[in-house]
């Protein structure tokens, strides 16, 4: 490396010089590199060769430079946080005018960045594939500084190290501790903050378990050991009738304690009734509350499936712990305590036995619950593969009829639910074949028990009554002890479901609303689309610095084979999604400036994929403006060229849709989403493919609704079918998320570009149908 | 019974015969092809199916990832061009493989694994380990909550306590 550059700092850099750690920075300063003009840090794993190595990247106005070492997690002793401990073995510098600009590769496993000068690439470091967001960010930075000698910092760069703080482990992004080290505690504490209004209950109940608890280890001494010792044993020599009225008395004490205990039973479970369900609701509508927060992206990222298991399965989970586990825990371990504590009075000799045995069980139990733990784990896979194996097979009835596939699929099913019974099987044989070695263990405990106080009765140290209460006290402690050694997974599992939950709860969503968001106080609908760029995983652009133009009132056709980025352009104007770089403006203002609810209300999106909810025509119809009367809703339904056929429906506009309701075809409900978007009244229209799927004739309705719609607001309309744009203002043709053609439909065609081989070949193929023949020759002409 | 096998022609696959293909290192020592006389500076191969059958059609794309041709089989080029192509896949393909497991803790729904890569202990996390783990023949895929994928080439032949490890989570 050669002389230190002279130091100054500009608030670029040092507003990145957080990006390596502290004790990194000054390793690499005493291998030689000024690290206080650094622009941008980024961390690798591998060299170029892809062994694993760490890699750090950084570049400054001079250089790129990545220095390979070493990075050791040690514990400091005293302190709670693990420390890294770096290593610098080498420093490639690569001067900056030797690079034009980086680029990154993905593949499978791996990425790699790669430099180019003159068209000459060259490869420089490999990282994991997870790296791959970083590495991108890296890239732009380098490139924006080659090319404005300003380092543009992408937004989404943030610090990288997700190493668990504590342990060293990886971690989920955005946390500093791993699931395992962080949360546990945390999420207990989170949890029982839900319980934080009920404590006079909660209090209640508690007193109320370990009043039961009391009640059940007092009950041997009454059932037991006063039957034997002071009723049967007859020690006083009382007559038969004295000695029948003190068991009639001794029967009504054992009968009025059970029942005391029964009655402590019912009022816990009434009491936990009252509350348990309030506390779920409560967990259930902060979950639902926060999904509403969150933006398109994250649904995107998530299956349906599990979201809607963290609303009903995992607050169920959470409940059952709290209703069946909870209580049980606090019942037996006060059960155990009075137990051992009583087993120890009556027979201090017999109790130390115990005490040699009971670890012996324990080791047994616990270890026997891991080893099942496994087994229960892969018999739950073979049934989760055959239950989505039967919902699969339900689904795609249509495809497997038509493709008469029935006994490949019955094949399919068979070899499934063969893998789940020998599963079932193997498991069973397993229980079946521990248990009893644990219940013999137990016996033998017990006989050793009943022989070494046998001795001591005869001795007269102890009496008969007190040995059976004691055997009876030892088979007390076995339910306990064995709930205790499993509930430790219940808990992971409730506790895996708080943390689920506590994930939605805690989600940033993407799409926030400014503090200082403004609204429209007379909306035009003029839309400019400024050198936008957009992706929605790392290194995989979707938009490339796209700009356009749409005039209030005016419409604009985009085009583009599928996958060319025209839906996203629709979300990004609507802000589903924010741009990563560039902007889009509506009447001058930048979306992201804008209140969401006046940006939304002013945006109406009728897309390919059409939506109904459960609920009348009506209510689907008036979704966008409840207070909507009935007289605007049949208007808005006449509009879209969907009154006659809901009056053709037994119940016309009260017919109910949605999940289970009546079946309606995709026109039918495309002209139902297209009355909802009427009602809606927006100034801005974006028709995403909206009739893509409908036959011709249907097609033409539609187009009938939407010329009505499209009067007086700006519109994009998105299609594949050249025919349905030949009314727009302008057409942009898209691919690869850039514009290559743009102009009005007369002025394409005569260019002879992308826009008119797709009119040809589209043209062609009505002509072999039959259809549209005249029109498509009369546009050529 | 019909014969249900569809020629190439039907389809019109593009598979690129072995005289008229041939691959070189450009000067930056990737991989360059001069296809029926068309010369592309850079190409990128891709398998079709890169888990059952990675020697066999494989895509060519140039730079600006158009596909150019497919390879039927790799093993009807000669030796020198089967490296280059082996080479250049190798590269793509590349996946970390695991050696030994030496531990799967599983901690609120997430699977912390410890293993052992070319020699170097490397940890990493699962979530949601039923789909995160991949098995396809003899080989085992598993992707960690980053996205990263670690293989285990031949599950039968890494030793029984590894296996013991990892096979609750296999079905």
């Amino acid at each position: 490396m050669g002389k230190k550059p002279k130091r100054d700092k500009s608030p670029q850099i040092e507003k990145n010089r957080h990006k390596f750690p502290e004790l990194l920075l000054k390793k690499l300063e005493e291998a030689g590199l000024c690290t206080e003009n650094l622009i941008f840090c980024c961390t690798g794993d591998m060299d170029n060769d892809a062994c694993y190595r760490s890699a750090w990247l950084s570049f400054d106005e001079k250089g790129l430079y990545i220095a390979y070492g070493t990075e050791e997690l040690m514990k400091i002793k005293g302190k709670k946080h693990i420390e890294p401990k770096y290593t610098v073995e080498e420093i490639v510098a690569i001067p900056i005018e030797d690079i034009d600009k980086l680029e990154t590769e993905r593949y499978v496993s791996t990425g790699r960045l790669i430099s180019v000068k003159d068209g000459v690439q060259t490869s420089l470091v490999k990282f994991s594939i997870g790296r791959i967001g970083q590495f991108d960010n890296l890239m732009k930075a380098f490139n924006s500084f080659k090319e404005k000698g300003e380092a543009e910092i992408p937004t989404s760069a943030e610090p990288e190290d997700k190493k668990c703080k504590k342990c060293g482990k990886p971690c989920p992004p955005g946390k500093d501790f791993c699931k395992k080290c962080g949360k546990n505690s945390a999420v207990a504490v989170r949890l029982f903050k839900f319980f934080g209004g009920y404590i006079p209950q909660i209090i209640a109940i508690i007193a109320t378990m370990l009043l039961g608890s009391a009640v059940s280890v007092f009950i041997p001494q009454v059932s037991t050991r006063a039957l034997f010792d002071d009723v049967l044993a007859n020690p006083d020599g009382l007559p038969a009738a004295e000695l029948l009225k003190a068991l009639g008395v001794l029967v009504l004490s054992i009968f009025g304690v059970k029942l005391l205990n029964t009655l402590l039973t019912v009022i816990q479970q009434h009491l936990s009734g009252g509350i348990m369900p309030m506390v779920i609701y409560d967990i259930r509508v902060k979950i639902f509350k926060a999904m509403q927060r969150l933006s398109v992206g994250f649904y995107s990222s998530k299956q349906t499936g599990s979201l809607m298991e963290r609303v009903i399965s995992d607050s169920n989970n959470i409940y059952w712990f709290f209703v069946d586990g909870v209580p049980s825990v606090i019942i037996d371990t006060a059960t155990i305590i009075g137990v051992l504590i009583l087993m120890f009075v009556m027979s201090w000799k017999l109790s130390l036995i115990v005490i040699v045995a009971m670890p012996i069980i324990i080791v047994t139990l616990v270890f026997g619950d891991r080893f099942f733990r496994g087994m229960h784990h892969r018999n739950w896979l073979f049934g989760a593969r055959v239950s989505a194996m039967v919902s699969d097979n339900i689904n795609g009835q249509r495809v497997i009829k038509a493709f008469a596939k029935e006994d490949d699929e019955f094949d399919r099913f068979s070899k499934a639910s063969e893998d789940l019974m020998n599963s079932e099987i193997k498991l069973t044989v397993s229980e079946a074949t521990l248990f009893p070695i644990l219940e013999v263990v137990i016996l033998m405990l017990t006989t050793v028990v009943l022989g070494f106080g046998g001795v001591l009765v005869a001795k007269g140290e102890m009496t008969a009554g007190t040995l059976l209460t004691y055997i009876v006290y030892l088979e007390m402690l076995r339910g306990p002890f064995s709930f205790l050694s499993w509930v430790s997974n219940w808990w992971s599992r409730c506790a895996d479901s708080a943390q689920r939950v506590f994930e939605i709860c805690d989600a940033e969503p993407d799409i926030v609303e400014k503090e200082n968001a403004v609204g429209f106080e007379n909306l035009r609908g003029d839309i400019e689309i400024n050198e936008l760029e957009f992706e929605y995983e790392p290194a995989r652009p979707v938009i490339r610095k796209l700009s356009l133009e749409v005039k209030a009132g005016d419409m604009l056709g985009i085009v583009g084979k599928t996958g060319a980025g025209k839906t996203t352009i629709a979300n990004l104007i609507a802000r589903l999604y924010d741009a990563k770089e560039g902007n889009v403006k509506i009447d001058g203002i930048d979306v992201r400036d804008l209140k969401l609810t006046e940006l939304r209300r002013n945006i109406g999106l009728v897309s390919q994929d059409i939506y109904l909810f459960i609920g009348t025509i009506a209510d689907n119809i008036r979704y966008a403006k409840p207070d909507a009367t009935m007289n605007e809703i049949i208007a808005a339904a006449k509009a879209a060229s969907a009154h006659d056929f809901i009056m053709k429906l037994p119940d016309a506009y009260e017919t109910r849709v949605g999940a289970g309701g009546q079946k309606l075809s995709g026109g039918e409900r495309q002209r139902i989403s297209i009355a909802r978007t009427i009602i809606q009244n927006p100034k801005i229209l974006i028709l995403d493919e909206a009739t893509a799927a409908m036959d011709t004739e249907t097609e033409r309705n539609i187009q009938n609704s939407l010329t009505k719609l499209k009067a007086g607001r700006t519109t994009l309309a998105i299609a594949h079918r050249l025919s349905t744009l030949r009314d727009s203002d302008y057409l942009a043709v898209i691919d690869n998320g850039r514009i290559v053609e743009y102009g009005t439909y007369s002025e394409l065609l005569k260019q002879k570009g992308e826009f008119y081989k797709q009119y040809k070949i589209q043209s062609e193929a009505l002509k072999t149908i039959g259809i549209g023949t005249s029109e498509a020759e009369t546009e050529e002409e | 019974m019909s014969n249900n096998t569809i020629s190439p022609e039907t389809l019109r696959t593009e598979y690129v015969i072995p005289e008229k293909c041939v691959f070189s290192l450009n000067p930056s020592g990737f991989l360059a092809a001069d296809i029926d006389g068309k010369e592309y500076k850079r190409v990128i191969l891709t398998r079709s199916l890169p888990l059952s059958l990675p020697d066999e059609y494989i895509c060519i794309s140039d730079i600006e990832k158009n596909e150019v041709g497919i390879i039927e089989k790799i093993s009807a080029f000669s030796p020198e061009q089967q490296e280059l192509i082996n080479s250049e896949l190798s590269q793509r393909y590349y996946c970390p493989v695991i050696e030994k497991i030496e531990s799967i803790k599983e901690k609120m729904g997430h699977f912390y694994f410890d293993v052992v890569i070319g020699g170097v202990k490397k940890a990493f996390a699962v979530k949601d380990i039923t789909k995160s783990i991949r098995q396809h023949g003899d080989a085992i895929d598993v992707t960690d909550i980053d996205g990263n994928r670690y293989r285990i080439t031949d599950f039968a032949s890494i030793e029984a306590k590894s296996r013991r490890k990892l096979e609750p989570y296999l079905y």
